[in-house]
């Protein structure tokens, strides 16, 4: 197996700057997951214009987005664990088990141990990717335009099947998606599409105002009505260290937990939430014997915290490998790809190595980072848990602002992104899901121009599309991700309640 | 069924009607799209009318079963979170002209209101956020912002 762009990533990520970069994106990451209302999905979004008008070359921002992924996804723990409110989607499940630890007095403990657990996660999930990615890359290489459109058909396919409660909704969300990729030039023909002759309009909806205006905008909205009441920051934390018997007792959950986590990560469109959740309950099934899960159990706590750190690493998968975000967050640092003119897909690991290399290196330094930042700061973390929203939200807001005047130095898309926000909002209060149209968006010109190519490859013939054996086999896997659920959904439903995964947008 | 989730329906519903007639208009648009070439059999019409086909489609099986979503607001709450989007307005129209600085001021202090703060905190929260990011940005990453035509 070539694994030489992993070496030529170790030294990109190992030079000073991106050193530096990685630490402040860790730091910067796991402040975002701790606190309740944002995600890494927000901190990315508004990360990432203003690293671009900075001019960092792409390695170095992907390397900056990559580590407060990663760090949100440890930060996530640590109000769910002292406040019960999960800091993002991917740490729901921590607070099953994490907040009674925490009433118990062995807050401090259940830190350390879910600090240990994300570590464990993540460095088996960025192991995964490490091997992985050159293998699934060398398997697509052989795509052509027609696979490439059967593959993207396949990715919604998941997508609607997985992702929160609602199908029709999340389907809605990639069709929007897929529709507000159309505005502008198409390149094929010279067309202006729906740009309504306004010329900011000609070269498409901007990333940038689109996620900014869909996450943070509608969020801060969001934010007015679910201000947090009654919600008391545990702050006796009891001793910080981690007993060797529990450590003992969650190896297994925590081996199982990276496992599953990093398996839901490389399919498409499905993040921490589902992995978290997936983990959980797997963990329960096999484990809660005595009927302690929920009560304070450390394999509840560290079984999820383990699956939602290797997730994120699992989702970079198909970004780097074929160019389908395997989840919310990764498609916004597919977005942030294309900012710099990079198409991603099967050519990119050997065409920029320093850019892939690069991420996979700095997750395996970032997690090291993570730990040594998490175990002796936790404190310093859960005090950023008691920033009022009335400074918060206002720094959200300026950060938006800035993100999208950085990059357009135009009011005109600081407007596009507030009309944006409103609607993101509206859709969100009805219960959609934001991530699927980030994710139609972004696969929408692909999907558009492979379905074109490769029609004028057959001259017309749609045949072309179910000719080649992967085509075929994406076709049946597409079907069966949209069809089994359905049924299993229909079995379970006699039984219990459907765990809850809550539809929201950090996935 | 208890009083608010039904009424959560029909918000659903007007939504649901919004959007499909979101895809009628997208629809006819995209059909009637110029062009004087095309180097594909496909063209530059043929997904937009698809996606609105697939959009009528989708929007159908949502009114038929819209599912649950949030209580819409109303009254003073829904006031308070209208002048989250206009005290943004206010501040873009004063960015050009007033200065990152001012129209950031102004943004900080009336949101921080509108969340709760007690008018006194929220100037000065106004006053350090306006420092802390203009410096954060003009002389720290060196991010164009604009000074204010006012000043310069």
């Amino acid at each position: 197996m070539n694994l030489d762009y992993l070496w030529h990533g170790f030294s990109v990520a190992l030079t000073m700057q991106n050193l530096l970069i990685g630490l402040a994106g860790c730091f910067i990451g796991t402040l975002v997951g701790a606190l309740p209302a944002i995600g890494p999905i927000n901190g990315i979004a508004l990360l990432m214009p203003i690293a671009y008008t900075m001019g960092l070359p792409a390695e170095s921002t992907m390397i900056l987005l990559a580590a407060v992924y990663c760090g949100a996804e440890y930060g996530g723990r640590i109000s769910s664990i002292l406040l019960n409110v999960p800091g993002d989607a991917g740490a729901v499940m921590t607070a099953l088990d994490g907040y009674p630890m925490a009433k118990q007095g062995r807050a401090g403990e259940a830190l350390m141990l879910s600090g240990l657990s994300s570590f464990v996660g993540g460095m088996l999930g960025a192991l995964g990717l490490a091997l992985f990615a050159p293998l699934l890359s060398g398997l697509a290489i052989g795509f052509g335009p027609a696979e490439y459109f059967v593959l993207m058909v396949f990715a919604f396919a998941t997508l609607g099947s997985m992702v929160g409660s609602q199908p029709v909704k999340t389907l809605i969300g990639c069709t929007l998606g897929l529709m507000l990729a159309t505005v502008g030039l198409d390149a094929t023909s010279g067309a202006y599409r729906f740009t309504f002759n306004e010329p900011e309009l000609g070269d498409g909806i901007d990333f940038v105002v689109l996620v900014i205006g869909l996450f943070s905008v509608s969020e801060a909205l969001l934010m007015l009505e679910h201000q947090a009441v009654g919600v008391t920051v545990i702050r006796k934390l009891g001793r910080m260290t981690a007993r060797l018997d529990d450590i003992r007792k969650s190896i297994g959950a925590t081996l199982r937990g990276s496992a599953i986590g990093f398996v839901v990560g490389v399919l498409p469109g499905t993040g921490a939430s589902v992995s978290s959740a997936v983990s959980y309950t797997t963990e329960k099934r096999i484990s809660d014997t005595e009927g302690t899960f929920g009560k304070g159990d450390v394999r509840g706590l560290t079984a999820p915290e383990a699956a939602n750190n290797a997730t994120a690493c699992g989702a970079f998968v198909p970004m780097l490998t074929l160019g389908v975000p395997g989840s919310g967050t990764t498609a916004v640092m597919l977005g942030a790809l294309m900012l710099y003119n990079i198409q991603p897909g099967p050519m990119l690991i050997t065409e920029r190595p320093e850019v892939v290399g690069g991420l996979v290196a700095s997750l395996f330094i970032g997690n090291i980072l993570l730990l040594l930042l998490n175990l002796p700061l936790v404190n310093i973390f859960a005090r950023v848990l008691t920033v009022p929203n009335w400074l918060l939200v206002p720094g959200i807001l300026v950060l938006s602002i800035v993100g999208v005047y950085s990059t357009h130095a135009s009011v005109f898309s600081i407007f596009l992104m507030l009309a944006v926000g409103m609607v993101g909002w509206l859709l969100r209060k009805a219960g959609f899901d934001m991530a699927p149209i980030i994710l139609g968006f972004v696969l929408g010109n692909v999907m558009e121009v492979n379905l074109r190519n490769a029609l004028a490859i057959s001259g017309g013939d749609i045949a072309i599309l179910f000719q080649s054996k992967i085509a075929i086999i994406l076709w049946v896997l597409a079907i069966a991700m949209a069809v089994l659920p359905l049924v299993a959904g229909r079995r379970s439903k006699a039984k219990a309640p459907a765990t809850a995964v809550s539809p929201e947008t950090s996935v | 069924m208890s009083d608010g989730t039904s009424s959560s329906t029909w918000v659903g519903r007007i939504g649901g009607v919004c959007l499909l007639a979101l895809a009628i208009a997208y629809g006819i648009g995209g059909s009637q799209i110029e062009y004087a070439f095309a180097s594909d059999p496909l063209g530059p019409r043929v997904m937009p009318v698809l996606l609105a086909m697939l959009l009528a489609g989708l929007c159908l099986i949502y009114l038929v079963r819209p599912g649950t979503s949030e209580r819409f607001p109303r009254g003073r709450l829904l006031a308070r979170i209208l002048a989250v989007p206009a005290l943004l307005v206010t501040s873009v129209l004063l960015l050009e002209p007033a200065g990152f600085a001012i129209s950031i001021f102004v943004m900080t202090v009336g949101v921080g209101w509108v969340f709760g703060a007690p008018l006194r905190l929220a100037v000065i929260g106004g006053v350090g956020q306006a420092l802390l990011w203009w410096s954060v940005f003009a002389y720290l990453l060196d991010v164009y912002l604009p000074a204010g035509r006012l000043f310069g």
